[in-house]
This record gives C-alpha cells, structure tokens and sequence, in this order.
C-alpha cells in the first residue's frame, strides 16, 4: 500500500535582485492513495512542477512536510520515479542502458539488468532500439525511454512533469494512450502535472486544479469514466462535460497571470 | 559562396592543400627570386637537402624522439594530477571555492619565466623540461576540466538522482561520462600549448632535442635547418591532432551518431 501525503506544504523562493520573495505555492495539503492516478492541472506559473520538485525532494518545502508510507522525504530517492519534460536520457548511454540506470546502480546483475530493461522496452514499443543512442530517437521515443527508465526501478510512485508537453499532438495522444495502458494493467500509483485539460482528465482518476498566483489547489474533480479507456472516450458527452467545466476553472487563472505579467 | 553553406570533404582537402602550395610558391619566389638575402631565410631546396642531412647523418631522430617524450611525459604527468582535481573542483564547491583562486593566478605564470628557477632547483636535466611543461599545462586543465564538470546539464543529475543514484553515482555515472568528451578536447588543445613549452624549455640550457637543434643551427647561421626544425614541430603536432581527434570519435561515439 502505498500513501502519498503533502501536508501543509508552502515554497517561497527568496528575494533577489532587490525584488520581493515570491511566494510559489501557498500551504498545501493533499494525499494520494494506492494506485491512484492523479493528475495536477494549472496554467504555467501556478507552482504545479514546484510541488512535484518538492515530492521527488529535488527542491525542499519552505513550510510542511511530504510523507511517503509515513517516512518523511528528505531527498531524492528511487522509491519516487520522476520522468521531466525535458528530455533527460543519457547521451552517452543505449537505450537498454538508460532504462537499466537504476537497476546497475542498486548492483543489480548485467544479466538481470538487461532481461529487466528488456521487458520494459517492450511495453513501451520500444523493440530493436535496444542499442540505439538517445540522439537517434525522435522526441516520443525518448520520452517513452523515460518512462520505462523510471518503471524500471519499480518506483512506489511514478511523478511526471508534463512529459508530452514538448511532443506534438499525435505522438502525445499516442503517448498517453501508452501509459495509461501501463497503468490499467500494472496497477501504480501516479502523479502527473500538465496544463492540458483534456489529457488531465483522460488520465486521471481525479484531476487537482491549481490556481495560479500564488499557487494552491483550486478544485479537485473526479473523473469517474471506465476503465479501459481508448481515445473514443474524449467525444462522449460525459467527458465534454468534464472538460467544459475545467475549461472555465482554467481560464479564469489564466486570465489572472495573463493581467500579472 | 554562401554563408554556412557546406564543402564536400574532397573540396575541403583540395582548399587545405592549395594554400600550402601557395605558402611554398610564395616562399620559392622570395628566396629563388632574390628578393631575400641567403643569410636570413634558405630556400626550399636547401631546406629539404639540410633536412635530410640531419635526418641522415646527424642523428635529427634522436632529437625528435627526445623532444616528443618530454612532452608526453610532462603532459602526462599534468593530467594525471589535474583531471581529478578539476573534476573534484567541477563537483564540490567548496574544493573549488578553496583552490579557483589560486589555479586562476598560477595559469597566468608564464612557464617560460620558472625555467631559471627551475634549473636552479632541478639542474637542466629531463626533470627540469618536464616540470616546465607539467607547470605550463597542469593549471590550465585544471581550471576548464572543473569549468566542464561544473556545467554538466543539471536536469540529468537530477534524473540521475531519482533513479536512486549515490553522491558517488553521480560523481561515476554522470558528471564523468558526461564531461569526458569535453576533457578530451581540452587535453587535445593543451597539448599543442605543451609543444611551445618544450621547444622554448631546449631553447635554454639543454643538450639534445629539437629546440636544441635549432639554438645550434643559429649559431652557424644554418636557416634551412632551423626551419626544417620548425616544419617538423608542425608535422608532429598536426599528426598529434589528428590522432587525439581520431580517437575521441572512436571513444565517444554517442557523440556523433
């Protein structure tokens, strides 16, 4: 079982430059459960990938506190797997090594390692790539690698920063299929930030909108759409309904960063 | 011609050529032509007889490979006491807080200025030409190894960091492999600047190698052999290039795939 908790948790960046300390995210609470999916969805600026630093522990709260199954995070760990926008392989290893990053670092043996990464290249439709340098792989490719390298350590939450943010629209289409696949059928708990209304809502089991400036939860909507759900869902009336409900929390946000800037 | 816009790699090669030939053509008309005096600047006919007279008869190939192990062995000696600590000066601020300052006063020191001292401390033996290259060459790879360290691309240390990567890792796993291209060119230009040293090292109070040579053939007034002497020193470093170059697109090939 595994339970995410953010309590309380704010983030000022301090002054500089003469300017004020801004003040990211305002004094948070929020708690996922076993193999939630959660998606977290804001306009840029709302401090949506400030919070999933601070869950991953790559950035520490200014106040409050993230437990996971009751430990505290302090630091970056392997328990979180976190898969950026940017694209973030390394270049100077394959695909199969990539994805076995994790593994070779926990002394998991060369040949475990590669029937690991093997599996995962799979399922991420990634066959006869296995050798391929990240600089021959298209930007869904290597976001795909990503998510596998992050899988593959068996992570008991998989974090996502608008993965498919720099993808266009097919390939993300594509690509959300493809993890949503991974998570009907292996079941884990995932937090994923986007700024895309409908790819918040395809995905998730319950959608956190932020608001912006400074940043808190807004609303939290759950989607209660079947599971498994192919692409055809985005036209039903239901998830139009959804959608148009999130449009107007959205825009409303966006309007008040758009007068800030 | 248009700007940025590519050669074939035979036109490249055709062009490199042309202007060697054209450097000789100009070279042949000063000298053949009479425009410059015998005394000050040889043909090059006589360049090349000189040359193979060296070669020859005067055992030149001694001086070169004298010439060529000091400045591998000061080079070498360099890297392997700057490489660690400019990585560990790239990874750990402090260290580098604590030895910047100094190495950026130490890379201005000019090396051909320690070889009075030098020969005072050391004598003009082998040791002394190496400690006058190992001083040219260790600060300056200390300085940009820790610049190229310090650089490495945050988001893959943090990546690194969430699949569960040690300090050590990182250090191992990330901030190595992915500045070790970028150390190799810097040894690459290094090394050239290392080649200055050790000619201006024999300039002065030494007994063989090619700077020798070329103190030597001042004294007879020889032009055509100190410019042989010159030619070759280019000759070893372009060779020199070309093998460093080589074997870094053979070490690195992620790099260019």
């Amino acid at each position: 079982m595994t339970v995410l908790k953010v309590e309380q948790v704010s983030r000022t960046f301090p002054a500089r430059h003469g300017n004020a300390p801004t003040r990211a995210l305002e004094p948070t609470d929020l708690t996922i459960g076993n193999n939630d999916f959660v998606t977290i969805l804001g306009p840029s600026g709302c401090g949506k990938s400030t919070l999933l630093r601070i869950v991953a522990g790559l950035d520490r709260p200014t106040s409050g506190r993230v437990t996971l199954d009751g430990r505290e995070v302090t630091g970056p760990g392997a328990d979180r797997g976190m898969v950026f926008q940017s694209y973030t392989l390394f270049p100077w290893l394959t695909v199969r090594e990539n994805i076995a990053f994790g593994l070779r670092e926990r002394g998991v043996p060369e040949g475990e390692r590669n029937k690991v990464a093997d599996a995962f290249i799979r399922r991420v439709g990634l066959s006869g790539f296995e050798n391929h340098w990240p600089k021959q792989l298209s930007g869904g490719m290597q976001q795909r690698t990503a998510i596998a390298r992050a899988l593959a350590n068996d992570p008991k939450i998989l974090l996502l920063d608008e993965p498919f943010g720099a993808l266009d629209n097919q390939t993300r289409a594509l690509m959300q299929e493809m993890l949503l696949g991974i998570w009907e059928r292996d079941q884990k708990t995932v937090l994923f930030v986007t700024h895309d209304i409908e790819e918040a809502i395809f995905l998730g089991s319950r959608v956190i909108v932020m608001s912006a400036r400074p940043g808190r939860i807004k609303a939290e909507i759950g989607v209660d759409l079947p599971h498994p759900r192919s692409y055809k869902i985005k036209t039903t009336p239901e998830f139009v309904q959804l959608k148009e409900r999130l449009v107007e929390e959205i825009r409303t946000e966006a309007l008040k960063v758009a007068e800030h800037a | 011609m248009r700007p940025l816009d590519s050669v074939t790699s035979k036109q490249r090669v055709a062009y490199g050529l042309a202007f060697f030939v054209l450097f000789v053509a100009l070279w042949s008309w000063a000298t053949f032509g009479g425009h410059v005096s015998k005394t000050f600047l040889a043909n090059p006919l006589t360049m090349v007889q000189e040359g193979y007279d060296l070669l020859v008869k005067q055992g030149f190939v001694f001086d070169i490979g004298m010439t060529i192990w000091r400045v591998v062995g000061g080079f070498a000696l360099a890297t392997i006491i700057a490489v660690p600590l400019g990585v560990l000066m790239g990874a750990y601020k402090p260290i580098e807080a604590f030895l910047e300052p100094f190495v950026s006063f130490a890379r201005y020191l000019p090396a051909s200025a320690f070889i009075p001292l030098l020969i005072l401390w050391a004598g003009i033996g082998e040791l002394q030409k190496l400690l006058v290259i190992f001083i040219g060459s260790v600060f300056q790879v200390m300085l940009m190894v820790a610049v190229t360290v310090g650089a490495t691309r945050r988001d893959l240390v943090e990546a690194a960091y969430t699949l569960g990567a040690s300090d050590r890792g990182i250090i191992r796993r990330v901030l190595l492999p992915s500045s070790a291209p970028e150390i190799a060119e810097i040894l690459r230009l290094v090394l050239g600047w290392a080649w200055t040293y050790v000619i201006v090292a024999e300039l002065i109070g030494s007994s063989s190698g090619i700077g020798h040579m070329i103190t030597d053939s001042q004294a007879l007034l020889n032009t055509g052999q100190i410019i042989f002497g010159i030619i070759v020193i280019g000759l070893i470093g372009l060779l020199s290039d070309f093998m460093f170059k080589a074997f870094n697109a053979w070490l690195f090939p992620w790099r260019l795939a």
